[in-house]
């Protein structure tokens, strides 16, 4: 079965889906995503979505979900490059994204995850005297 | 009874009425689908005119909205913003609604949505231009904004962008 490549940059991991999303597809990349925080230790997690032309309730709520999960694992989810198209279905769809980071690009999105881990070492202490 | 009399007459006449009919209907048709075109075309000229996406400064675009929202118009308007934002890599979108006559449920719903579609994008998104009489409405109503940044004047929402993009504004020396 194919799968999405997870890719790491540091303590980041990139995910860049660039095929059609089904069902089971991801569910594969929740499992992969949250296994590969774990075992990588990563602090945060970048989807892109650049390529992504269709999106359903289903992946809309992966989405929310993988970055939930990845949150009680200890690292911050940014979803970037979402498409107009896709912004307005998941608007029209109903699916509460509301608390999900997004960034226009890589770039940004790497930018504000980078700001995200240093804020959130800022809240506890030890973490950001190992650093 | 001369007519009864002259069959023939009798069945000329009947196809010359039908002939003409069909002809006033078929006038008729053309010049109704005609004006439906040019009433389609207007409306759709309207909906394109009246929601322009203006880009004000690197990375801030502003959208003044002029006369009510309605389900077809917001739709336009959130089509037009994202592929703005897309196309100019803006952080901070304004949404003036100073031209907005009155805002009731259904249209802070569709404000809700464009700010929330701005948003899944990755961008900012301010609404601007509430006057006093609309902030009472709102409140009146039970119309919540909840978390999304409102502002009274495009100024302060400028301003306000400027600050979330690292903008800084100084004035110049007195050239007075």
């Amino acid at each position: 079965m194919e799968r999405i490549p997870i890719l790491k940059l540091g303590d980041v991991l990139l995910v860049s889906i660039q095929v059609d999303m089904h069902d089971r597809l991801a569910m594969a990349l929740q499992d992969d995503v949250t296994n590969r925080v774990v075992k990588d230790r990563a602090k945060g997690v970048l989807i892109d979505i650049s390529s992504l032309e269709m999106v359903d309730s289903f992946i809309g709520r992966m989405l929310g979900g993988i970055a939930k999960m990845t949150r009680a694992l200890g690292a911050e989810t940014v979803v970037v490059g979402m498409r107009p198209a896709v912004a307005i279905t998941i608007v029209e769809l109903g699916v509460a994204l509301e608390h999900i980071h997004t960034a226009l690009n890589v770039d940004q999105g790497l930018k504000q995850l980078r700001d995200l881990i240093a804020a959130g070492r800022d809240d506890d202490g030890h973490a950001q005297r190992q650093s | 009874m001369r007519l009864a009399s002259q069959p023939g007459a009798l069945n000329d006449l009947i196809a010359t009425n039908n002939l003409l009919d069909q002809l006033g209907l078929h006038t008729l048709e053309v010049f109704q689908k005609s004006q439906d075109a040019v009433i389609r075309r207007q409306q759709a000229e309207m909906l394109e005119l009246s929601t322009p996406v203006v880009k004000i400064w690197d990375g801030i675009l502003v959208l003044p909205l002029i006369g009510t929202l309605d389900s077809a118009r917001t739709q336009v308007v959130m089509e037009n913003l994202l592929q703005a934002i897309v196309e100019t890599e803006s952080a901070v979108a304004i949404i003036d609604i100073t031209g907005v006559p009155t805002v009731d449920t259904l249209v802070a719903q569709h404000l809700l949505k464009t700010v929330a579609a701005t948003r899944l994008m990755g961008a900012q998104c301010v609404i601007s231009g509430i006057r006093p009489q609309i902030a009472q409405t709102m409140v009146h109503l039970g119309v919540a904004f909840g978390d999304v940044v409102t502002k009274s004047s495009l100024a302060d929402a400028l301003a306000f962008a400027f600050r979330q993009r690292g903008i800084l504004i100084s004035r110049g020396p007195d050239r007075t």
